[in-house]
């Protein structure tokens, strides 16, 4: 099958690998992961790691938008299954079966580098504001600690003007 | 490459007699047209003698020379022979022809030619002259004596400066061309492009006729012109490129069974849809554009490949809200198959306008009737399964534990179902239901023989303890099952050769190349296995790029590994391609279990982020409250201090 076949057949899996019935219009979860494997069997089947900057946007835009990375993880596990599963039932031709199934691999290990990137970049940003947020602390127990001295003195003065009052 | 080739000669309207002559020998791939020219009938003497010259020294020694040394010698002998026979007989004086040849070899084609007959090549809509006229004007033109614009105002405009018979020999243009998939040849006498529009021509010759049709076509494009000369055409063709069925039921297909949505809807009329219980209450009209139509663009949209509402979400909404409405399945089968019929008898009115067409459409729409069928099979097997579980679950409230310590009778009433509190509508109407194997009234009636069945030997989940429709839910787990020893042998062999390919010192892939043979075993996917082979690759590592990244590096690589060396195995296809799904599945519950890991090593940042954010939160306060103390403490100081201040002024004073 051409790569182009091979694309018009796994597209046609669509609704029910993402179970677009139960998700309405919308673009159901795991559909940028969906996407990927068809830009991957329509690319041939390989690519450089990371090169899918389409995933990468859209995994990034998940993120963005308050989704965890736990949740972008389990929905393209998820999809990644019902993959397998309907492949297994729509292709006859095994060698096409293996072909999608290599895309869906590449797929699901670039979904697992892109999600754990970002999570790591996201550590590295809490970590960089942690620092922050303790050198504030630092410069803050400063102030308090000049403030709690002026304070003592601001009581003795006042003590002392009570007594000779 | 499979060429097809045809020619045509026509008198025109004006002349008595026809000049012009052809070749067209398919077996040496040799085709030329000649116009002769010359008084007293000797025009089509000099094109004939040429042409059965160039014809017979053709015939004699193809193969044995070049095609460009064969037909410039080929055109030459047919000089020569109108020369001779020129001077053979006195009227014959001056006579001569024009004469552009092809010789096809393979997918290259030789072009020959000499005055002004025409070669022209079509490709890929754009139509090229290969040759260039010999006439007076356009050697003046090529030699920059006289501008374009005038050469076809130019008295001298038909004057020949080469022939064949004005001289024994004749320098002949050759011109090479390979064919391409799609092209169009075109070998022409001035009296087609004399006559009609060049752009006409290209019209015509793009038209995507047989090239008999194509030539005939031109012939008559000539006469309408005036049809002044004697017309001849030869028209090549090479096949285009097989254009797939896919993209012919994505157009044409797609564009045929839309135009045809009116029949569709008459034929669903026809068929009773309108009559069907699914659209009691709505107008015929409305029944029709509900139904009829949305189906008629859902198939368009699946043949289109578009984006919409497609066939099974159409059938799954259909199907879903008449099943919410307490719809029965009978109405429900018996629209899908007036569907059915109006779309296979659409087709078939297509299939005989176009064999083809229709051939491609009836699969494509026969496959979204199958889509459709699915859909309503995957919502009936819900519907199933939810009953199912109703059952199980009155099942497991209902019957009573066994102690298997006492003696067990032999036979127990069976128990009556009552609807569970938690139990679904369908489940409430099954419980409503007489029981099936016993009888009420004959349990009440004294002395009547009970019904007895056989009560569970354990209990009550020993009797059904999960549902058994497993189809359309990939995340139900199924259990007990592992890959067959095949299936395994052919797993270690494709880590066997993927190991031996890493590099002595990758044992992180290596690493992940054993865990893949561990996990591939386990078709249940185990993730507990996974996350603990996971755990041993991860080890001990910083929580940055340069701490994590090789590991999906090495899940990467060893993904690539992997796939290349399954097609080395030498083990049969069907137990590779399983093979390769075990490991693939492998994999992907491997990296998923990896990037568990990462998150986990990721959460304590935010967490300490948190604790430090509320110190700093803390701290702010702390100052803001020693700021409101320090200030009220000064302020006390500046009333007891300052006595000068009139009275009520004190403890005014803004601080």
């Amino acid at each position: 099958m051409s790569d182009a076949d091979m694309y018009e057949a796994v597209s046609v899996l669509r609704d029910e690998v993402l179970d677009t019935v139960e998700h309405g219009d919308r673009d159901p979860p795991g559909a940028e992961v969906f996407d990927a494997v068809l830009r991957a069997l329509n690319a041939g089947g390989e690519s450089v790691p990371g090169l899918d900057l389409t995933l990468h946007d859209a995994i990034s835009r998940r993120l963005a938008w308050g989704d965890r990375e736990d949740v972008v993880l389990q929905d393209a596990e998820v999809v990644f299954d019902r993959l397998m599963l309907a492949v297994e039932r729509a292709f006859r031709d095994l060698d096409d079966q293996m072909v999608v199934v290599e895309s869906a691999t590449l797929v699901a290990v670039t979904v697992a580098r892109v999600v754990s990137r970002a999570a790591v970049d996201r550590a590295s940003h809490e970590r960089a504001a942690r620092l922050r947020e303790e050198m504030a602390q630092g410069k803050l127990k400063e102030v308090l600690e000049r403030q709690k001295a002026t304070i003592a003195r601001l009581e003795g003065e006042l003590r002392a003007a009570a007594y000779r009052g | 490459m499979k060429i097809r080739i045809a020619g045509d000669t026509n008198v025109g309207k004006v002349r008595e007699n026809n000049e012009d002559s052809l070749i067209v020998d398919i077996e040496r791939g040799l085709y030329v047209v000649l116009d002769g020219m010359g008084g007293a009938n000797a025009g089509d003497i000099a094109s004939q003698t040429a042409r059965d010259a160039i014809l017979q020294y053709v015939a004699h020694r193809r193969g044995q020379m070049e095609p460009k040394a064969l037909l410039t010698a080929a055109i030459q002998s047919g000089s020569a022979a109108v020369f001779g026979a020129a001077q053979a007989v006195r009227e014959r004086h001056g006579m001569g022809t024009t004469c552009v040849g092809m010789l096809v070899d393979g997918e290259k084609v030789t072009v020959g030619h000499v005055g002004d007959s025409r070669a022209y090549l079509l490709r890929e809509g754009r139509l090229l002259q290969l040759t260039k006229d010999h006439t007076i004007v356009e050697e003046l033109v090529g030699r920059g004596l006289l501008a374009p614009e005038d050469a076809e105002r130019h008295p001298y405009k038909n004057v020949l400066s080469r022939n064949l018979g004005a001289r024994p020999e004749a320098r002949v243009d050759i011109t090479e061309v390979v064919l391409e998939p799609g092209d169009r040849m075109m070998i022409c006498s001035d009296g087609l492009y004399g006559y009609a529009q060049i752009d006409a021509i290209q019209y015509v010759l793009g038209s995507g006729d047989a090239p008999a049709d194509v030539a005939r076509e031109l012939i008559e494009l000539a006469l309408r012109g005036g049809g002044g000369d004697n017309v001849t055409v030869i028209v090549l063709e090479t096949p285009a490129q097989p254009v797939s069925s896919t993209v012919v039921v994505r157009t044409n297909g797609a564009i045929a069974w839309w135009q045809r949505r009116a029949r569709f809807l008459q034929l669903c009329k026809d068929g009773g849809l309108t009559r069907n219980p699914i659209v009691s209450g709505l107008e015929s009209s409305e029944a029709l554009e509900l139904i009829g139509l949305s189906v008629c663009q859902a198939i368009f949209h699946d043949l289109e490949k578009s984006t919409g509402v497609n066939v099974w979400t159409f059938a799954q909404n259909l199907a879903a809200g008449w099943f919410e409405r307490d719809g029965n399945w009978e109405a429900l089968r018996s629209m899908m198959d007036i569907i059915a019929n109006a779309a296979r008898t659409v087709v078939d009115e297509l299939r005989v306008l176009d064999s083809q067409l229709g051939f491609l459409l009836d699969v494509a729409v026969s496959r979204a009737l199958v889509v459709a069928e699915l859909a309503l099979g995957g919502l009936l097997a819900e519907r199933l399964r939810a009953i199912e579980a109703d059952l199980i679950t009155l099942h497991t409230a209902n019957v009573p534990r066994v102690d298997l310590s006492e003696p067990r009778p032999r036979l127990t009433p069976m128990p009556r179902l009552t609807p569970n509190p938690r139990s679904t509508p369908t489940a409430e109407k099954i419980a409503a239901m007489p029981p099936i194997t016993a009888e009420p009234e004959e349990e009440t009636r004294p002395g009547a023989e009970q019904t007895m069945v056989e009560p569970p030997m354990s209990e009550p989940s020993g009797f059904i303890d999960r549902p058994t429709i497993p189809f359309l839910r990939p995340e139900r787990e199924v259990s007990g099952s592992h890959e067959s020893d095949e299936v395994m042998l052919a797993v270690d062999k494709t880590i066997t050769v993927a190991i031996a390919r890493t590099a002595p010192k990758a044992e992180n892939l290596r690493t992940v190349l054993s865990a893949l043979q561990q996990l591939a075993g386990d078709v249940a996917g185990n993730f507990a296995a996974a996350v603990i082979a996971a755990r041993d690759i991860y080890g001990i590592r910083t929580v940055d790029d340069v701490g994590i990244m090789p590991l999906f590096d090495a899940l990467d690589h060893s993904r690539i590994l992997v796939a290349a060396a399954v097609h080395q195995i030498q083990v049969p296809l069907p137990i590779r391609a399983r093979a390769l799904r075990a490991l693939s599945r492998a994999h992907q519950r491997l990296v998923s279990a990896m990037t568990g890991l990462v998150l986990e090593a990721c959460l304590p940042t935010a967490e300490k982020l948190r604790e430090a954010q509320h110190v700093t939160t803390e701290l702010r306060d702390q100052v803001a409250e020693a700021e409101r103390r320090r200030a009220d403490l000064e302020r006390q100081i500046a009333i007891q201090t300052d006595q000068s201040l009139p009275w009520g002024s004190r403890g005014n004073t803004e601080w």
